[in-house]
């Protein structure tokens, strides 16, 4: 681009130079040339880009990445409780839980239990009689059911801590493994979970469990009760 | 020493370094905080246009948020996507929606029925090839008073129209089933036979990733007896994509 300054020196310059004119002038034109041409250029410089700040600013606008964003739908535990097999006494009962929730109100989980039948009261009266091996007292369950949060709440505790709760209804089907069969067994019940952070909650859980048995003799349909409690991990 | 305690503060310690926190601004007037992740829990915060929002962490349609006074709460997902990223642009928090629906390649569910009037229930998982040709792994287990059934099969499976949100679909499958009497029952013993079956069902769109999903299979029974065994199964179910 044409520079005024250097335009208006160079034909000075030149007029002088044909002139004759004194050396002195001429060095000091020539040193001062540079300067004044840069001078000129550094304000043609700022006058087309004056928008842009003095200062860059060394962040650049972030965007939002939803892979780096932590999501907790999956709901992983264990479980220790009570189950009252129909005719064969109350036994411990423990398993594993994981759920997946599929949006605030429903989710879905799925459960195992494990426990050991006790003795029908005809056993214990009859003395030397066994109705069932030993193995085939292991009761074992598996289901896959479908949960609705009814009442979430919060519930506080010494004055200072607050939990997020939950009162679920859940209802679902599976199968036990009882006598030497697998039966088809449908469950429902209730539970109330307390979330103690974000990622671990307590939960106690009142279940039935119901499937067609004739391991006495009658074809009925059972009902056995299910207590437990556990802690589960959202990851 | 500043630099370790800082790394185990924060809860991906153990991954990598601590990743750029994901931070937004909201764009409305106004938008409210509640103290859980569902709709249930009480406002007990709101935060103004203007202000910035770190996202900590996601559950279902809820977003947990730190503003910069170090105040945590939950905002609905449908309130997060109103808010603007650093570049100034919408937040850009992809949701599944129906479009996903035919594009997917991946599905799986959980179905229960009645397998020849007694109780089965079932798992699947199936690859979509095209948008119209699927492969699907089947196991099911059929119980009922006489004996228990376990089936495994792999099923092909055609629907003429993906874009449909209700679409309907042919399947054509073939299997192993392994019958297993009751101990009650005497002098049967176990048998395994190969089986093929035929199908026709349907399935409907219902929202984020969910489809309901619902089928009526005719099965037959190779047995090395004189005839072969017939039967009719129908199940519904609910499937998730991928």
């Amino acid at each position: 681009m044409e520079n005024w300054t250097q335009h208006i020196f160079l034909k000075r310059l030149l007029k002088r130079r044909l002139k004759g004119m004194h050396k002195r002038t001429v060095l000091i034109v020539c040193l001062f040339l540079p300067l004044l041409a840069q001078a000129e250029a550094q304000t043609e410089v700022q006058a087309v880009d004056s928008d842009t700040p003095l200062i860059e600013p060394d962040v650049r606008p972030q965007v939002v990445d939803e892979a780096l964003i932590d999501t907790e739908n999956f709901e992983v535990g264990a479980f220790v409780g009570v189950i009252n097999i129909e005719d064969f006494e109350s036994s411990l009962l423990w398993g594993a839980r994981m759920a997946y929730h599929l949006s605030e109100t429903f989710f879905l989980e799925a459960n195992v239990g494990f426990a050991d039948g006790g003795e029908t009261s005809f056993e214990k009266l009859a003395g030397n009689v066994q109705l069932l091996s030993d193995d085939d007292r292991n009761y074992r369950y598996y289901n896959v059911s479908f949960g609705v949060n009814v009442l979430p709440g919060e519930a506080f505790f010494a004055g200072k801590y607050a939990f997020n709760t939950n009162f679920y209804l859940v209802a679902g089907a599976g199968a036990t493994d009882f006598a030497g069969d697998n039966r088809f067994t449908a469950n429902f019940g209730a539970g109330y979970q307390v979330l103690l952070n974000d990622w671990l909650a307590l939960n106690v859980v009142f279940r039935e469990h119901l499937f067609d048995s004739d391991i006495t003799g009658e074809s009925k349909t059972t009902i056995n009760s299910e207590i437990s409690t556990g802690l589960s991990l959202f990851f | 020493m500043t630099l370790l305690t800082s790394r185990f503060a924060h809860a991906d310690w153990w991954w990598s370094d601590a990743p750029a926190p994901q931070q937004v601004q909201v764009a409305e007037p106004y938008l409210e905080w509640r103290t859980g992740p569902a709709s249930g829990y009480p406002i007990v915060h709101v935060v103004e246009r203007g202000e910035w929002l770190t996202l900590l962490k996601r559950k279902t349609n809820w977003m947990k948020v730190e503003d910069e006074e170090g105040r945590q709460g939950w905002v609905d997902i449908e309130d997060i996507l109103l808010t603007r990223e650093g570049s100034g642009d919408l937040v850009s928090i992809v949701e599944p929606r129906f479009d996903d629906f035919s594009t997917r390649r991946w599905e799986s569910g959980l179905m229960m029925g009645e397998f020849d009037s007694a109780a089965v229930n079932a798992a699947y998982l199936g690859y979509w090839m095209t948008e119209h040709l699927s492969a699907e792994i089947w196991g099911s287990q059929v119980l009922d008073s006489k004996s228990e059934i376990r089936l495994a099969s792999l099923n092909l499976l055609h629907q003429p129209f993906p874009q449909w949100r209700l679409s309907p679909f042919f399947t054509l499958g073939v299997g192993q089933v392994f019958i297993k009497p009751k101990s009650t029952l005497v002098n049967v013993a176990d048998s395994e036979d190969t089986a093929m079956n035929v199908g026709i069902g349907l399935r409907y769109y219902v929202t984020d990733r969910y489809f309901i999903r619902g089928e009526v299979k005719e099965y037959k029974i190779f047995t090395n007896r004189e005839t072969n065994e017939e039967a009719i199964e129908w199940k519904i179910g609910l499937s998730i994509f991928f």
